[in-house]
């Protein structure tokens, strides 16, 4: 299992691989490979989408994802 | 040519035309108009009602013949006695199952249970597990009638097999009407693709696959697919109208195949790729698809659960809704009517004979099979629970160090997980247990061997500890020796 953050300044859906998965700043769980991240609505964010290899992560440290707001 | 002659040839080949005719062909399943994601038999789609997300319980179901249907619907049974204390509300332990995963036998009880829900507990039985099966299905293919339709290349046993099921068992209820109840729990019966070897569940988001509608197929001939077992039952056919409904792969397919190479996870790489065997139209396009019994990919039916539970590409991934902190307890009842029949082979220095050794060869994997996919549900457990102990064993540690060392790690959302077994050898007494794991794999079982199966199912599952870990967290009432709560 891999653990990921996605960051965002304020609370927003994360959508990974295309479906709803959880929500910004809080640690989410999934297989390791390839994920498309996005975030839900509305389309104010950079980048718009991140694909990102996701592996070697583990509880204690998982995967930062960064998006900012874009105005 | 003399009259009499070309009367004869005449009448010869009008009755060969009629014969030919006569002969059957497999019930085409129905091309889907739209690949629509919204519509159809699919998971989300079914109103949890008071169902809650929050103590999500999946049920699976073995194969083994009636034997493995008699004990599911006694593990049915006294999930629907045992009472619990569920969000202020009294309720039955069966009204909170979101999810039934079955094989070959135990897909009966899945899909009667899909079709008319509570309906089971009066009409199953009598409908089913006291039914000599296996003989009206031999008398019904002995028929002139059967004979006549068997003559024809794309009609087999199973076809036959799923006509009875469907005018002898589920009343030709078809999807559409599992559909039209739109309620949970999502039940899966699970057959064998006979070419990739992988298992092929009846979803709509497997029948997308093939652009065809799963609406329009009967309960009985997707239960005949799961239980054709390879030598007694043949394949059945379905067609593929892959590349004419529109329809396209969710977006990790692509990202999964594209990680091929790089071996990251080889197991979503290989889910992508048997995705697209079923959708290529040009290479090498597979115009029919034949299924066989589950039980050759996985005779458990815990494979597409734990896929679900493990990954976020699935069509109703238990991942998905835990990341949403949707779930806080996940039950997975495993109903294996797995068997271990004495043999005498030890006990003689002769060769085993042919029929030994193929059948030792066929069914010895499938047992070390299902022993690895038991493993894997247990593996599954401990992984959810190292990173928990992870995490706090770090908190402690630090905390040690003065409260200036107090860490606050960012956590995931927590389950409680609850792995049940439900299987024979289980039972304590050992004569008890050998005469149980020595029961035959078969359509047709006395109605006092169906009824020790039924009461043995239920004693199992209220001994196995994780059941009864459960129940402390529910406060829950186990209904015992026939009584309910």
């Amino acid at each position: 299992m891999e653990f990921v953050i996605v960051s965002y300044p304020t609370r927003r859906q994360v959508y990974v691989d295309g479906d709803l998965t959880g929500y910004t700043n809080e640690v989410l769980q999934m297989d390791p490979g390839t994920h498309k991240f996005t975030l839900g609505p509305p389309e104010d964010c950079d980048p718009v989408f991140c694909e990102v290899m996701v592996k070697g992560t583990t509880v204690l440290l998982p995967m930062k994802i960064a998006f900012i707001r874009k105005w | 040519m003399s009259i009499r002659l070309r009367t004869c040839m005449a009448v010869f080949a009008g009755a060969l035309s009629l014969l030919l005719a006569g002969c059957g062909s497999f019930q085409v399943n129905p091309p889907l108009a739209r690949y629509d994601p919204s519509s159809g038999y699919r998971f989300e789609k079914l109103e949890p009602g008071s169902n809650s997300d929050k103590l999500f319980v999946i049920l699976v179901f073995s194969g083994g013949g009636t034997r493995a249907a008699a004990l599911s619907y006694g593990v049915l049974e006294a999930l629907r006695d045992t009472q619990i204390q569920w969000e202020n509300r009294r309720i039955s332990l069966l009204d909170e199952v979101d999810v039934i995963s079955s094989i070959s036998g135990g897909s009966f009880p899945a899909a009667y249970y899909a079709l008319y829900g509570l309906r089971i507990f009066d009409e199953f039985p009598n409908r089913f597990l006291y039914r000599s099966i296996q003989s009206e299905l031999i008398d019904s293919t002995l028929t002139p009638a059967g004979l006549l339709k068997l003559g024809g290349a794309s009609f087999g046993r199973s076809d036959l097999a799923a006509e009875f099921y469907d005018r002898e068992v589920f009343g030709a209820g078809t999807y559409a009407e599992v559909i039209a109840r739109a309620r949970r729990p999502f039940v899966i019966l699970n057959a064998t693709d006979m070419t990739t070897g992988t298992q092929f569940p009846f979803t709509q988001d497997q029948f997308d696959l093939l652009c065809s509608d799963l609406s329009g197929i009967s309960l009985g001939r997707a239960a005949a697919a799961s239980s054709a077992y390879p030598g007694g039952l043949t394949p059945l056919t379905f067609q593929n109208y892959a590349g004419k409904c529109g329809y396209h792969q969710p977006e990790w397919v692509d990202l999964a195949v594209r990680d091929h190479k790089s071996r990251i996870n080889i197991r979503r790489a290989a889910r992508a790729e048997n995705r697209l065997s079923y959708t290529d139209t040009e290479h090498n396009p597979r115009k029919y698809i034949h299924l066989t019994d589950g039980g050759v990919a996985d005779n458990i039916g815990l494979r597409e659960p734990l896929t679900a539970i493990n990954s976020l590409n699935n069509s109703w991934s238990v991942l998905r809704l835990i990341n949403q902190k949707k779930v806080d307890k996940l039950v997975v009842i495993v109903v294996n009517a797995g068997t271990n029949p004495t043999t005498r082979r030890d006990q003689t220095p002769e060769v085993p004979g042919l029929v030994d050794t193929l059948t030792a060869a066929a069914v010895v994997p499938l047992g070390n099979y299902s022993f690895d996919t038991l493993e894997l549900l247990r593996q599954t457990v401990n992984e959810f629970n190292e990173s928990m102990r992870l995490v706090s064993g770090c908190k402690e540690l630090a905390a040690n160090k003065g409260p200036r060392c107090e860490l606050d790690i960012p956590v995931p959302h927590q389950i409680e997980f609850f792995p049940i077994e439900v299987a024979f050898e289980y039972i304590e007494a050992a004569d008890e247990r050998n005469w149980f794991k020595n029961l035959p794999t078969t359509l047709e079982l006395p109605r006092g061997t169906v009824d020790k199966l039924r009461k043995v199912g239920q004693q199992i599952l209220n001994e196995d500890p994780e059941f009864k870990r459960l129940m402390e967290a529910l406060h829950g009432c186990i209904a015992l020796a026939g009584q309910r709560c």
